[in-house]
């Protein structure tokens, strides 16, 4: 059952003929493969790695521009709520003052409108009183008494009727 | 019954051969060579089929031998990677009705065992030169005599482990058959799964003991 003989020389040449054929046909291939395989895994993850600290330093960059151009506008914003505050106060100031002028004139005009009405009153009061006094004196008097009449009416008159209009 | 462990032989030049040994090897032989040659076929990045099955065992031996045997371990690779497939197919084949193990025979195992222990000897001495003798002698001189046992014992270890797995397995899965009647197939089948695992385990055991010797022959 148990009987060494020259199998057994047979048998390592056996298996060295296939230790030979399996390590040109498969063991090679198989080999440079798994090495391909391993390299490019390395290639890939090396390479994340650089493409991830890229990623982040832009990332970095691109936060810093935007605080800078936040800032920034901030800036303009501010710089120009200024400006539109000083723009309104002189709009403002400006209305104002155009207001004021506008004022002045008014008054003015009112008070030339005024003096001109008082004068062409007092012409007409005059006339009509000259025409009442005419027809009321007209028989009695002479042209002596009437002219120092006219006279002293005018002069009551300016004292008591400017009193009243002013 | 009478036929178990009865081999036939044949003479060829004056030397003596077993038969079914020899072609239960070519065949075992040509099945690893059929299952390498469609896993390499063609070669992709992203493995489909038999390339999964071959790169899983390169891989996994490729990290054991980084283990145990370091930087001079890769040029025992391809040696390696194929007393491993070697010995799984021959395992399982004598699973099949009608087939043997070619590892049923002992001049198989033994052949494979003295051909490790050669290769220990000879490329220990090649790469250590006079250390590796000197350490036969450690820790001093009187224990060689222990050391030779040791020396002695692994190929003769390595190989009746292998064998005697192997053919008990064979022996029961007939006895079984023998004694248990043909409606009955549970214990046979149980036997048959059990010597699946064994021949496995015997494949690997083999390969990793011839790794660790190769390993402390030319570690640094």
């Amino acid at each position: 059952m148990i009987e060494i003989n020259a199998t057994m020389i047979a048998q390592v040449l056996n298996f060295l003929i296939l230790a030979a054929i399996l390590r040109a046909l498969a063991y090679k291939p198989v080999a440079r493969l798994l090495q391909q395989r391993s390299d490019s895994i390395k290639n890939s993850i090396e390479k994340a790695e650089a493409d991830k600290k890229a990623a982040e330093k832009t990332l970095e960059q691109y936060k810093l521009q935007l605080a800078e151009a936040h800032k920034k506008a901030q800036d303009i914003v501010d710089k120009a709520e200024i400006t539109a505050r000083q723009e309104r106060e002189a709009l403002v100031a400006e209305t104002k003052r155009e207001i004021d002028k506008m004022k002045q004139t008014a008054q003015e005009e009112i008070q030339n409108e005024r003096n001109r009405a008082f004068e062409q009153m007092k012409s007409e009061i005059v006339t009509l009183s000259l025409a009442a006094a005419e027809k009321i004196v007209a028989k009695n008097l002479g042209t002596k008494e009437n002219d120092k009449l006219v006279s002293d009416f005018i002069a009551n008159l300016d004292k008591d009727m400017l009193e009243d209009v002013k | 019954m009478e036929h178990i462990g009865v081999r036939e032989t044949v003479n060829f030049m004056g030397l003596t051969f077993n038969v079914e040994t020899i072609c239960m090897t070519w065949l075992a032989m040509f099945i690893v060579i059929v299952v390498a040659g469609l896993a390499v076929r063609s070669l992709k990045v992203i493995p489909t089929g038999w390339q999964n099955f071959i790169e899983i065992v390169v891989v996994w031996l490729q990290g054991q031998i980084n283990n145990m045997m370091g930087r001079r371990g890769k040029m025992f690779e391809p040696f390696i990677v194929s007393l491993f497939l070697f010995l799984l197919t021959s395992n399982l084949l004598g699973l099949i009705p009608f087939m043997a193990s070619p590892t049923n025979d002992l001049n198989t195992t033994l052949g494979l065992a003295l051909l490790v222990v050669c290769m220990v000897h000879f490329f220990g001495l090649y790469f250590k030169g006079t250390h590796y003798i000197a350490h036969f002698f450690q820790p001093f001189a009187p224990f060689v005599v222990i050391n030779m046992i040791e020396e002695i014992a692994k190929p003769i270890t390595l190989a009746f482990r292998l064998f005697g797995n192997i053919l008990a397995g064979e022996i029961l899965i007939i006895v079984l058959l023998h004694l248990i009647p043909i409606w009955m197939p549970i214990p046979s089948v149980v036997w048959l799964a059990f010597s699946i695992f064994i021949s496995c385990v015997h494949a690997v055991i083999f390969t990793m003991l011839s790794m660790a010797y190769l390993g402390n022959a030319v570690k640094e």
